[in-house]
């Protein structure tokens, strides 16, 4: 049996919006997916306590709060920080990623250049953490 | 008186005549004697009046021409006795003006003055005092000092003296070179953070392309004629050839900033592992010929260094049987390396070209011209030179030393 996920995606880029949702489409995927177009609106979208997110995918490079900011300020909260957070990101920095390790995530996916691979890549996710026991309100 | 008597009265003085004489002969012996030591005594003292002026003329000597200034000093820090530097160096005019060395310690340095201080009453001498002192229109100098207490003849100490180097300009140095590593440390971080950045910002609009040709290819697919197809497969090749060299430039950027430390790297395993990692053809055989040595270095750039040369070999191989010899030789002071392939070779008019950045000579997707400027590069670091040797069509051997 697999779950359907509600995934929280934050990404700035709209273009990789439109490859995340035209992947969840093509796969035919269940999962509910809640865009936030940057580290605010995502907080913002945390704050209904009643309807959080199964897992948070969460891009590195953006405006106002970055990534890492938002992890830290993620992981500071008493209750969402049991939430997994998988970084989707294009910066393969070594202090980016030792960073988040730190800080604390559940992955760490690079974005590759080939759709494709994208596709491919976004489909393991979504399938381990469908058949992960998740925390649920 | 008779002549008994008489008798007896001659031969008395005759014995006090003989008596006498010795008695003079002895006395003139002896004042022979004194006058040879006296004259003796004579020279020695003119030896030693001339010893005396000759050191004191040496003494003389090495407190007026000596660089550094010297200063004596009594057991409280009365100022007794400046050389002419010692003048120039702090300003004061001791034989009009009294002085006492309290007056021209920095205040900071006070704690580790008087801690020098107890250590000349105790051991008799200081070496190595580093510490800013004041002069007399208030400048603050670095001064080096070493001092020593002198002792009268009962051995008792009666005053001090030291040797005062004006050290200023090579503090500032230190401090300036201090200062200045800071900075280039602060800005290579600054950089490095900068090439990540920009690789990401040059990266993200390529995968878009990619996204949305995939995109436009897979809607349209029944549209498309074979001439549109390949053009799709171009545009992908393109974006792919374009994050290559994004990213050889990040990682061209980015040797000698990380400041990992250097360690032991045996290049056997580097090479053992390379061939695993590399995917060489079946057609290409790698031959190590000797034992190669383990050595001081970098693990990761020692790895691009082996991987970017065995990995063009592998690259620019045009022979059925491909051969690719990795050899070394020892020096006493270096290791010279070589890695000879049998594939197409490069023109000798190449030969100091293809180190520079860009400077591919293949139009290929999978070469961006940086590969050979990351291997200069890492050679640098350790210190080491490369050139090589080439036939077109033939060979091509490159040569690298590292330092032992």
């Amino acid at each position: 049996m697999t779950n359907a996920l509600k995934v929280l995606l934050i990404e700035d880029d709209t273009i990789e919006l439109m490859k995340f949702n035209r992947t969840i489409s093509s796969l035919a995927l269940k999962h509910e997916i809640i865009e936030a177009n940057n580290g605010e609106e995502a907080l913002k979208v945390l704050e209904q306590k009643e309807n959080l997110p199964h897992i948070i995918l969460l891009d590195l490079n953006m405006p106002k709060i970055n990534g890492i900011e938002f992890l830290s300020i993620l992981k500071k909260d008493e209750t969402l920080k049991h939430i997994p957070t998988i970084i989707l990101t294009t910066s393969n920095n070594q202090k980016d990623l030792l960073e988040c390790y730190k800080i604390g995530i559940a992955g760490y996916i690079l974005k590759p250049l080939k759709y494709e691979e994208y596709v491919s890549k976004i489909e393991k996710v979504l399938s381990y953490w469908s058949i992960n026991e998740l925390i649920k309100i | 008186m008779s002549q008994k008597e008489i008798d007896i009265l001659k031969r008395a003085i005759l014995r006090e005549k003989g008596a006498r004489k010795a008695a003079e002969k002895i006395l003139e012996d002896k004042s022979r004697e004194l006058y040879v030591t006296s004259e003796e005594l004579k020279t020695t003292n003119l030896k030693l009046e001339q010893l005396l002026d000759e050191k004191s003329t040496q003494l003389q000597g090495v407190f007026e021409n000596i660089i550094d200034a010297y200063v004596v000093m009594d057991l409280k820090g009365n100022i007794i006795k400046f050389n002419d530097p010692a003048v120039v160096l702090f300003g004061y005019d001791i034989d009009n003006e009294p002085l006492n060395v309290i007056n021209l310690i920095y205040k900071k340095d006070y704690k580790y003055a008087m801690k020098s201080f107890k250590k000349l009453q105790e051991n008799g001498f200081f070496t190595n005092y580093r510490a800013r002192i004041h002069t007399k229109n208030k400048d603050i100098k670095w001064v080096h000092i070493n001092a020593s207490l002198i002792f009268n003849k009962q051995k008792k100490p009666i005053a001090a003296q030291g040797i005062v180097r004006d050290i200023t300009d090579l503090k500032n140095l230190e401090l300036q070179k201090e200062s200045l590593l800071k900075k280039v440390e602060k800005s290579n971080d600054e950089l490095q953070e900068y090439a990540h950045i920009v690789s990401h910002d040059l990266k993200s609009p390529l995968r878009s392309i990619d996204a949305l040709v995939s995109w436009i290819k897979e809607d349209n697919q029944e549209h498309l004629d074979a001439a549109s197809l390949q053009n799709f497969e171009l545009i992908s090749g393109t974006l792919e050839k374009m994050e290559n060299l994004i990213s050889s430039i990040l990682s061209y950027s980015s040797i000698g900033f990380d400041s990992v430390k250097k360690e032991m790297v045996n290049l056997n395993t580097i090479v053992q592992d390379l061939n695993k990692i590399l995917m060489i053809p079946e057609h290409i055989t790698v031959k190590v010929k000797s034992k190669l040595p383990t050595i001081k270095g970098h693990q990761t750039k020692l790895e691009q260094l082996f991987q970017n040369l065995i990995g063009n070999a592998v690259k620019f191989m045009d022979k059925e049987d491909g051969l690719i010899e990795i050899d070394v030789k020892e020096t006493p002071s270096y290791y010279e390396f070589s890695i000879k392939d049998n594939g197409i070779g490069i023109d000798k008019k190449y030969h100091e070209k293809i180190f520079k950045i860009f400077n591919s000579l293949n139009e290929r997707k999978d070469s961006t011209g940086i590969g050979l400027s990351i291997v200069k590069k890492i050679i640098d670091i350790h210190n080491g030179e490369i050139w090589l040797d080439s036939e077109v069509g033939e060979y091509t051997t490159f040569y690298f030393t590292l330092k032992k």
